[in-house]
């Protein structure tokens, strides 16, 4: 028929052209779900990188903290060295409550006139409250004397909470739930902003973390404060593992503070200290929902968690200070000497409870505390003595007491028993991560803590009658990720932790049905504007950066890999060399043959890679360190964190200084503890370099950033670089003594 | 006598609710790994374990990936199947097998072959053709609302928030895609 023929015709033209839109669809449909794939493969490795980088910085924290408590019972009481650092050893002294007022007392702190920030008065009124997180929105900082009279109030106040806070969504109240803040300002206003602050209806509780690698944690803190004296039922603190004065000094917190404060700021990290160990360590909601910082482990038990006595645990990396000290005759300091027996069992538990190992992918080698056996014995610095009394260190590095002392150990050994059944309950608090398989095996990534498995939860919220674990600190890309059947939760505050449009944070909403309901964000309007390639390819690179940085660090060891595999000393490693041997250095369990492209810009036609090449591209210039000895400049820039780290341990007084002799020690330690070699010729040149003015004193920020070991053009950005381990955009006030 | 109405065979655009044909299903033969001939290099097959194991979520490390992850991964090694060759690749698996059953590198490694030998990758060219189609002035540009539109409706059909992320920030004031610039775009991963 005409018209089916006109019909078949105009069919066949439609037709034509349909079918040519569906292919050309198919074919944007396919490229599109290749540049998806492929952008989630960068997204992937990216966070790979960042998050091995920083796991192994904690690892490296614990394990110099074990090298340093080793170090502490090894030497004479009269070394240097030992003395250099036993204050940190030492127990907090300032712990009675006379005493205090008198310490800490602001009333002599005067307030100028020409302070433009906001004025406290006690006790504090939601006015208050409301005004200071404002005033802080605007970069205003709080006076010294209203800080320490803020803390003390908060001290009194966080002393008569329980261990474990127990609250209820009654009133069909509905309870917010943050995760890590790590002092990013910016995230708190957003959370506050999207969810008002803290009221009568809205309560709130944050889960630890505030502080540190952020570069508003004071502020943060004082927010969080003001609101918890304000509203002490709706406002609830649990402690994080960085609500710990030691692991400050590595990430950034006590920087933050002695720059912001230069004339308080001890007094008040003091202060700190006390309210940290005074932090509750978990909420109970509705005696169903379990909030906490790190996790739990097999051996977890509430009703243990709830008697102990959580303030002599001022940092959950060193054994709770001794109660009751029984006297001994020698000279050393009374803490150390009063439990030497007690401590030596303490030593011996703490080889096991913390565990320095690197993160590999199977099989973890064994690089914990015992090594150092046999580098205090053999590598001699020279004013180290070893205790004569103690002359044989077993393999397994657990000293030998004499006979005498063995007696006097067994009856305080009950004690230690349950003083240390309690400390690992704690840091298996605030440490552990869950993992995907069952059981539970020590965290030897973090070095401390476990990994527990999901039938370790199940057992867990059965033997306790729960039904949901809330926890942080882990960064999650969106914020948040439920795990383990969904029974636990993992809340994440901090956006863009890694590096801007590295992830979004998000907190969690919990009614009387006791339902998770999670909202997400992210800090930055700048974020907004960029498309996922460009935020994900910003990541990647800053990612890429960080990881040249710390292959540079490793030259040496590099270098003697690759030798190792190039016997014939050509200069040339294949592929797969490259890669295991670049693993084998680093221990970072990274797909290297993956990054090598982005890695390695110098290659041959054939697949092989030049390695003196690729040092040559990965250097870092130095400025004006000619006349010092390159391989000393690398291990300083390999172990800047670490080096920063014991400055700031040795600078007891806090102040920023140190003495040229502590700074000549300060290298001995770290010599030994490195196992290398550096010669007094060697430290005093470092020294000429930096006190330029003989006065015979160090300025540690100064001594960082002359051998190019901060990096001061992203310091003066916003930003933190959590891989110098020190927090960055400190904008100093200079010269503003009135704070 | 009224005459027998022959039946013709009526074409489907004449049936009341005129739809555009899917394209013809080429009868694809069962896949069957056994046939597939590995052509890589040891370099290349190292290459792809890296990235195996990057998607690796096992816990104990081994070595699996689920077929649901299977074309991610296939996509991420550079290659742009559609998601019917990589059912195809897969045996065809039920919906719900897609999580929960595993593959092995060994088993993953002919499936990529098959893909990496496909014909009709499509250049440059074929795709600017394609988009040309939806050129309705002729003057370089495409309606971007009408690209959504295709995209979301015709082919592997895309979802909303898939369609949002692949035009995000190609439109300009009028709404209009200059479609060469976006292909160029699309294929600059």
């Amino acid at each position: 028929m005409g018209c089916g023929v006109t019909k078949s015709n105009q069919f066949h033209k439609n037709s034509g052209k349909a079918v040519t839109s569906i292919k050309a669809a198919i074919l944007i449909q396919r490229w599109y779900r290749q540049y998806v794939a492929r952008t989630e493969m960068r997204r992937k490795y990216t966070w790979h990188i960042f998050q091995s980088i920083e796991y192994s910085g904690e690892q490296a924290q614990i394990k110099l903290y074990n090298f340093l408590g080793y170090l502490m019972d090894n030497f004479t009481p009269t070394s240097n060295e030992r003395n250099l650092i036993s204050h940190i050893f030492r127990d907090n002294d300032v712990c009675r409550d006379t005493e205090w007022e008198r310490f800490f007392c602001y009333k002599k702190i005067e307030v100028p006139e020409i302070y433009s920030g906001p004025h406290l008065t006690f006790p504090l009124t939601v006015e208050q409250a409301v005004g200071l997180v404002e005033a802080f929105r605007n970069k205003k900082q709080l006076h010294s004397r209203y800080v320490l009279q803020l803390l003390l109030e908060t001290l009194k106040q966080i002393r008569m909470l329980p261990n474990i806070n127990r609250i209820s969504t009654c009133q069909s109240k509905e309870i917010t739930i943050c995760g890590d803040l790590h002092g990013q300002l910016e995230d708190l206003l957003l959370i506050f902003y999207k969810n008002d602050m803290p009221s009568m209806e809205k309560p709130y509780v944050f889960n630890g973390d505030f502080v540190d690698r952020g570069s508003d944690s004071i502020e943060i803190l004082l927010i969080l404060f003001s609101f918890l004296l304000v509203y002490p039922s709706e406002v609830h603190l649990n402690r994080g593992n960085h609500e710990d004065h030691i692991v400050n000094l590595r990430y950034g917190f006590t920087k933050e503070v002695l720059t912001k404060y230069k004339m308080h700021g001890k007094r008040i990290l003091k202060l700190l200290q006390e309210i940290f160990s005074w932090l509750p360590l978990a909420t109970v909601i509705d005696q169903k929902v379990l909030v906490l910082h790190g996790g739990i482990s097999d051996t977890t038990d509430l009703s243990v968690l709830a008697r102990v006595d959580r303030h002599s645990y001022v940092s959950a990396l060193r054994p709770p200070k001794k109660r009751n000290q029984s006297s001994a005759t020698s000279s050393i300091d009374i803490d150390m000497e009063g439990d030497i027996l007690s401590h030596i069992k303490l030593t011996q538990r703490r080889t096991s409870l913390t565990y320095p190992k690197p993160l590999a992918r199977d099989i973890f080698q064994n690089r914990s505390l015992q090594d150092f056996s046999g580098l205090i014995k053999g590598n001699m610095v020279d004013d180290v003595e070893i205790h004569r009394k103690r002359p044989s260190i077993s393999i397994q590095g657990i000293i030998k007491p004499e006979n005498e002392t063995t007696q006097a150990a067994s009856s305080e050994s009950v004690n230690s028993e349950n003083v240390n059944d309690e400390w690992k309950q704690i840091l298996d608090l605030l440490w552990s991560d869950p993992m995907n398989q069952n059981g539970c095996v020590p965290n030897e990534v973090r070095g401390g803590g476990c990994y527990w498995g999901p039938d370790v939860t199940e057992d867990f919220l059965n033997r306790h009658n729960l039904q949901l674990i809330i926890r942080s600190h882990e960064c999650k890309q969106d914020g948040y990720e439920f795990c383990h059947n969904r029974k636990v939760l993992t809340l994440f505050s901090a956006s863009n932790y890694y590096d801007v449009g590295s992830n979004r944070g998000a907190y969690v909403k919990l009614g009387p049905d006791l339902v998770p309901y999670l909202i997400q964000y992210q800090a930055s309007s700048m974020i907004r504007e960029l498309t996922v390639r460009q935020s994900v390819g910003r990541t990647e690179r800053s990612a890429l950066k960080v990881l040249r940085e710390q292959l540079f660090a490793h030259k040496s060891d590099l270098a003697c890999a690759f030798k190792m595999v190039d016997r014939k000393n050509t200069g040339y490693v294949n592929v797969h060399n490259w890669a295991s041997a670049v693993e084998s250095v680093m221990h970072l369990g990274l797909p290297w043959r993956m990054l090598r492209y982005q890695l390695v810009t110098s290659k041959t036609s054939d697949g092989m890679i030049n390695y003196h090449e690729w040092f040559n591209d990965l250097a870092i210039k130095g400025t004006n360190t000619d006349h010092i000895n390159q391989s000393l400049l690398e291990t300083l820039y390999r172990h800047r964190s670490t080096l920063e780290t014991i400055f700031r341990i040795v600078d007891t007084d806090n102040s920023g200084f140190i003495t040229m002799e502590d700074f000549r020690q300060t290298w001995k330690l770290l010599s030994v503890y490195l196992k290398m070699e550096i010669t007094d010729d060697a430290i005093s040149d470092l020294a000429v370099t930096i006190d330029r003015n003989q006065d015979g004193s160090i300025d540690i920020d100064e001594f960082m950033e002359a051998f190019r070991l901060t990096d001061k053009k992203s310091r003066l950005e916003r930003g933190r670089s959590m891989f110098m381990g020190t927090a960055t955009d400190l904008t100093k006030l200079e010269g503003d003594l009135n704070i | 006598m009224a005459p027998k109405k022959k039946e013709e065979p009526k074409p489907a655009a004449a049936a009341p609710a005129p739809k555009p044909p899917e394209p013809e299903r080429p009868k694809t033969p069962e896949f069957d790994p056994a046939t597939v001939t590995l052509e890589f290099t040891p370099e290349q097959i190292e290459d792809f374990k890296d990235s195996f194991q990057l998607f690796d979520r096992t816990p104990a490390n081994e070595m699996k990936i689920t077929y649901a992850q299977c074309g991610d991964l296939i996509r991420a090694l550079g290659q742009n199947p559609t998601n019917t060759e990589i059912m195809n690749v897969l045996g065809k698996p039920k919906p719900e097998d897609m999580q929960t059953k595993m593959l092995d590198f060994d088993q993953f490694l002919p499936m990529l072959q098959h893909i990496c030998k496909a014909k009709d990758r499509g250049t440059y060219e074929d795709f600017v053709e394609g988009l040309r189609v939806f050129d309705k002035e002729g003057n370089g540009t495409v309606m971007g609302a009408e690209l959504r539109h295709v995209l979301a409706t015709l082919g592997e059909k895309m979802n909303e928030g898939e369609v949002e992320q692949l035009m995000q920030n190609q439109e300009d004031a009028n709404g209009c895609i200059n479609y060469e610039a976006f292909v160029k775009y699309i294929m600059a991963t």
